[in-house]
């Protein structure tokens, strides 16, 4: 994997994160919006402008790619290298996790 | 046909927080506007209401999709001024504080300001040393300075982009240094 890529996403911002992972499937960007409000208990939200941003950030670096319209909107979904960097900034919560509860990490 | 006003007002490329508290304001005391053209703000009557107003600076990269984002949060877009887009949403309308901020983390606030200095003011700049500095220092190095029309303009000129410079430079610095800490 690209080590720019890698540098720039992990450890990635909290809206990245979320974005990224609510893209397993396809959604468009208030859909997006809505999923992270719900499973946060609207601890998290993502204005508008910064959903349009890091959206296209992430198309343009190819972690997501655009799948079709629907009335008007575009939906993205994830793409593999987008799953590699997933995957790595699990691994990294992961072991905060397991480090924040006194255990040793094993990878 | 519903009343109007014009007012002239003067914001730099760095005041765009000051310019959407006075639009609330305006709005707030029954003024809504309908256009913005550089210093010219066109309102009109409406009733009293509390407005957010928020600017989003896209320099003309905007997208179909950006604005039905944007309409999907709830956004009414209504006017653009020289890479500005103007957004409003009623108070009422925003349930939580993040519903009434167009951006949810200082790092999208920090882009966007370094995306006004990167097309804003470098060109600015470039002006100033390539043309206004240059023939500043022609006028007065003339033998009898700032003689003619044009070394008098060139002067005022010269006064103008340095406090022009200055003042935006050190505030959006200020902007960037804010949104990085939030």
């Amino acid at each position: 994997m690209d080590k720019r890529i890698q540098r720039i996403y992990v450890p990635m911002t909290e809206s990245g994160f979320y974005i990224l992972f609510c893209l397993q499937r396809p959604q468009h960007g208030y859909g997006i919006g809505q999923m992270v409000k719900t499973m946060t208990g609207g601890a998290l939200t993502i204005s508008a402008g910064t959903m349009y941003g890091t959206l296209s950030k992430m198309e343009a670096d190819g972690l997501i790619a655009f799948v079709r319209e629907e009335e008007k909107r575009k939906l993205y979904q994830i793409t593999p290298l987008g799953e590699e960097i997933l995957d790595l900034e699990l691994q990294r919560i992961e072991r905060l996790y397991q480090n924040s509860r006194g255990e040793i990490y094993h990878g | 046909m519903a009343e109007t006003k014009t007012i002239f007002r003067f914001f730099t490329i760095a005041d765009f927080e000051e310019e959407e508290k006075w639009l609330r304001e305006q709005h707030r005391a029954g003024w809504k506007l309908t256009n913005a053209a550089v210093f010219l703000y066109t309102f009109e009557r409406c009733a009293p209401e509390d407005v957010i107003y928020r600017l989003d600076y896209k320099n003309g990269e905007e997208t179909e999709e950006y604005f039905q984002l944007f309409r999907d949060y709830g956004w009414e877009y209504f006017d653009q001024n020289a890479g500005w887009l103007y957004f409003r949403k009623p108070a009422a309308e925003a349930e939580t504080e993040s519903d009434g901020e167009i951006f949810s983390d200082g790092l999208s606030r920090v882009e966007m300001v370094q995306h006004v200095v990167k097309t804003r003011m470098l060109p600015l700049l470039v002006l100033f040393l390539c043309c206004v500095l240059p023939n500043m220092i022609r006028s007065i190095e003339g033998a009898i300075p700032f003689a003619n029309f044009f070394s008098i303009l060139f002067g005022i000129l010269f006064v103008l982009y340095c406090y022009l410079i200055t003042y935006c430079g050190v505030k959006l610095a200020r902007l960037k240094k804010k949104y990085t800490e939030q």
